[in-house]
């Protein structure tokens, strides 16, 4: 019996132990039970700087603790969150902002438009959206107390979304002088004006994080939707409990010593859903896409046909069933590098990624003038997800008549490996494995894995300028239709030019004790407006 | 014994200079990037570069070996690379989880396994000397995961007797203190159970072979007196070895341990920092443990002279 199994076997005995009452969940339960919120996180937080560190497990913490001066909606639309009106001129280059009243800080001080600038300002620097409005900004300065203004050399038509979108980093608001950090050095006051206050003095990290609700938080008026909306905080502390282990998180789970399980392992979800105390549901319906990349710079993956043949033979279900097994629910095959089930998806020209055809990638192989240079194939053996795609790929390159030189290893080296542009053979890599948050593939804006500006590009640097003119196109576009057209035209683009290859779309499950209300999907986990009895 | 006292403890700087100075070199050598890990994956290897200079990463080896020196020999093991947060302070926050589980582990393993063990001796051969061992074997051959997951599913899901998982300081009282804790020190405790129990049963199986028990039994000294008095005492140098070694080997039980049972203590603490490289934390809980090593180890030498005091140092 391997340790996955074991795992399996005693978290299942403990679901029908609990399924049949031999568990009382009264074990963690006190008195203030009701109004503690406890919360087993994604993932450690290791710091707290949204701005510094952009993994979504800081971005989910920075929700509680800092607001945003816009928020999407769950229909991808940027609405007022800190900001009480804006304004923009005629031919699009001054916009002027003014912010709600009565906002505070939780050290009492208000917020004022200073502050907005200088958070905007180190945002900027770190935010890829925030860069591009960098290159084109004339001036960006307070008018009054409450309301500032953003002067541009060239109308930039996606400003709202990107004060408003979710993915890391968001624009967070802090005091100035918090503000004035150097964005590559890690702040150490984390005093915001969201719903919640975070308790340095219990923060133990790998182990513990801990949010009081912040009395004087002003929320909004309008329904909850996404990062839209009334953030009312219904519990007067929220306690983030780090578990590494997938077992014991379930256990707390059914013990009801804790409440909420963001991302159960897929394995122990049907135990959990037997427990009749507890509910599963679908975590984040932007789910994630499966990718493996390939670097551009170096033989055999310079040669656009040796990607070709890649991408012909590659199945996309043999990908996902290795990552979520034989639950159908959680995945779906995408024609698409963008995120399915979102406004903007596309599958034009992605009909080589629809049919697995070995036949034909051996053919595109064999045109390529492949020398039998062997592949680097560096995979993080520490990540599920990451461990299961290297094995299918290995597979898959041997089938299609590559060498393989599988470079089994840790997420950290990788993380290494993957900044090397050297040659494979001189420390550098064939193609490595990832996954992308499906939040961050629904559009080009913060899509860093699709473009494909060569140098400036993402690991594997591939230069495509068909890709980059659409990705112009779509930011310049004035409509719907027309960023329909720009999203069409740029995954046509890089189907043909593989600039990574997706392998597929998955979702993960969602766990809470069933005496928790108001759970509900999104991209991140939404902890207002949930209420625990 | 004071003079003893003081050059074992001057010794031990050579030694922990030089595990200093083997660990910053191996992370030196190692790959992996803490940079990459801060920026987060969309961020540019520009930006990672940006980091890793703030950090102070892109400096020489010797110039970064010699400033952590410099800063370990005032008392400061620098700040974490990841949480800036002080490594002193780090360590301290979970130090307390991790004695505690020790302290709790070598109370039950060697309550239990040191009476198992004489009288396992006593009683060679016999059913009770057979199944005693083959309760240490069995407690030396399951993974500590194995038992620590049979552990909860009984005791903490299906008696609801203890909670699955946490930790409660035992400034919050004895009891909370103890009900997280009894799971993961029986768990850890039954490795130390199966070798402490081996050893005392070894060694008293050669002692009560001497002369001297023979003539006390002869003598007509109760069993119960020759055992744990007169042959248990003879005994007991190896064993308090043996549970000297178990004190630094619990350090990497509990990295298992601490896992399961989600305790935040030193072992995770360790985990989490390897697989992020984070450095200084790295460096600072291994100086940590070496020292913990080596004081053990003094313990041992010292509590020889009390358990025989034909030992002089």
């Amino acid at each position: 019996m391997d340790r996955r199994t074991f795992l399996k076997t005693a978290a299942g005995t403990g679901a029908l132990a609990a399924a049949g009452g031999l568990a009382m969940p009264a074990l963690a339960q006190g008195a203030a039970a009701a109004k503690t919120l406890r919360f087993v996180p994604q993932a450690n937080l290791a710091n707290f700087d949204p701005i510094w560190g952009t993994q979504y497990v800081v971005r989910n913490a920075a929700l509680l603790v800092w607001d945003t001066l816009y928020g999407i909606d769950s229909k991808f639309e940027p609405k007022r969150q800190m900001v009480e009106s804006e304004t923009v001129s005629a031919d699009g280059l001054t916009w002027t902002f003014k912010l709600r009243d009565g906002l505070k800080f939780h050290d009492g001080a208000p917020v004022t438009s200073k502050d907005v600038v200088q958070s905007l300002k180190r945002w900027q620097a770190r935010d890829p959206m925030g860069l591009m409005i960098k290159a084109i900004e004339v001036e960006l300065a307070p008018v009054d107390d409450m309301s500032w203004k953003w002067v541009l050399n060239k109308p930039y038509p996606k400003m709202l979304l990107a004060l408003g979108k979710n993915n890391a980093p968001c624009t967070f608001i802090m005091p100035e002088r918090i503000a004035n950090t150097d964005p590559f050095t890690q702040i150490t006051e984390y005093i915001g004006s969201g719903p919640m206050k975070f308790v340095r003095s219990e923060w133990v990290p790998g182990a513990k994080a801990v949010f009081e609700k912040f009395a004087d938080y002003k929320p909004r008026t309008e329904k909850p939707d996404w990062l839209s909306g009334g953030k009312v905080m219904m519990f007067d502390r929220v306690e983030w409990v780090i578990m590494p282990d997938p077992a014991t998180a379930a256990a707390a789970l059914q013990n009801g010593e804790v409440d909420w399980w963001e991302t159960p392992l897929a394995d122990l979800v049907p135990i959990l859903k037997r427990n009749t105390n507890v509910s599963v549901d679908i975590g984040d319906p932007l789910g994630n896409i499966g990718a493996f990349r390939m670097n551009h710079l170096h033989p055999p993956f310079n040669n656009v046909k040796v990607r070709q043949a890649v991408m012909t033979a590659l199945n996309q279900e043999d990908y996902m069933r290795s990552i979520v097994g034989d639950d159908d629910k959680l995945w779906k095959p995408m024609a698409s590098f963008f995120t399915p089930g979102t406004p903007l998806y596309t599958e034009e020209g992605g009909e080589i990624m629809k049919k697995k055809n070995v036949a034909e990638a051996k053919k595109l192989l064999a045109e390529s003038g492949y020398k039998d240079e062997p592949v680097i194939c560096v995979v993080a053996q520490d990540m599920a997800a990451t461990k299961s795609m290297g094995d299918v790929t290995a597979e898959l390159l041997k089938s299609i008549g590559m060498k393989v030189d599988f470079v089994a290893t840790d997420w950290g080296t990788v993380g290494a490996r993957r900044a090397q542009k050297t040659a494979p053979g001189q420390g550098g890599w064939s193609m490595f494995h990832t996954w992308h948050a499906g939040a961050d593939c629904v559009n080009p804006a913060s899509y860093t894995a699709v473009r494909a500006n060569g140098e400036k590009a993402w690991f594997g640097w591939p230069d495509v300028p068909a890709v980059e003119t659409e990705v112009t196109n779509w930011f310049n576009a004035k409509d719907m239709a027309e960023e329909k057209a720009a999203m069409g035209r740029l995954n046509k683009a890089a189907v043909e030019n593989v600039v990574y290859c997706p392998t597929g779309f998955y979702l993960g499950y969602q766990a809470w004790r069933k005496n928790v209300s108001g759970v509900t999907s999104g991209p991140f986990p939404v902890l207002w407006g949930v209420t625990k009895a | 014994m004071l003079a003893f006292i003081v050059r074992r403890i001057i010794t031990t700087i050579p030694v922990m200079a030089f595990v200093a100075l083997f660990v910053f070199s191996l992370l030196y050598v190692a790959p992996g990037d803490p940079a990459a890990v801060i920026a987060g994956d969309q961020a540019s290897p520009a930006d990672v570069e940006r980091i890793r200079a703030s950090l102070g990463l892109d400096r020489p080896y010797l110039v970064r070996f010699a400033e952590w020196s410099f800063r370990v020999l005032q008392g400061d093991l620098g700040t974490s690379i990841f949480t800036s947060l002080p490594v002193t302070q780090l360590i301290a926050q979970r130090i307390e989880p991790t004695l505690s589980l020790m302290v709790l582990t070598l109370i039950f393993a060697v309550s239990i396994a040191v009476p198992m063990g004489v009288i396992a001796a006593w009683k060679a051969g016999t059913w009770i000397d057979r199944g005693a061992m083959a309760f240490a074997v069995f407690g030396f051959s399951v993974p500590v995961f194995v038992v620590g997951y049979l552990l909860a599913y009984v005791f903490a899901l299906q008696l609801d007797w203890v909670p699955v998982q946490g930790y409660t300081p035992l400034s919050q009282g004895f009891w909370p203190w103890f009900r997280n804790l009894i799971l993961p020190a029986m768990t850890l405790g039954l490795v130390y159970i199966a070798l402490i129990a081996r050893i005392t049963r070894a060694t008293m199986l050669e002692v009560l072979q001497q002369d001297y028990v023979r003539t006390a039994q002869a003598k007509g000294v109760g069993q119960r007196e020759v055992l744990f008095l007169h042959a248990l005492k003879n005994a007991a140098v190896p064993i308090v070895t043996i549970i000297g070694i178990g004190i630094a080997l619990l350090i990497g039980g509990a990295v298992v341990t601490e896992s399961v049972f989600a305790i935040p203590g030193l072992g995770r603490l360790t985990v989490d920092a390897i697989l992020r490289r984070d450095y200084p934390v790295i460096q600072g809980v291994v100086l940590m443990f070496s020292l913990v090593y080596v004081l053990v180890n003094l313990l041992i030498d010292l509590t020889y002279t009390i358990v025989d005091p034909r030992i002089r140092y």
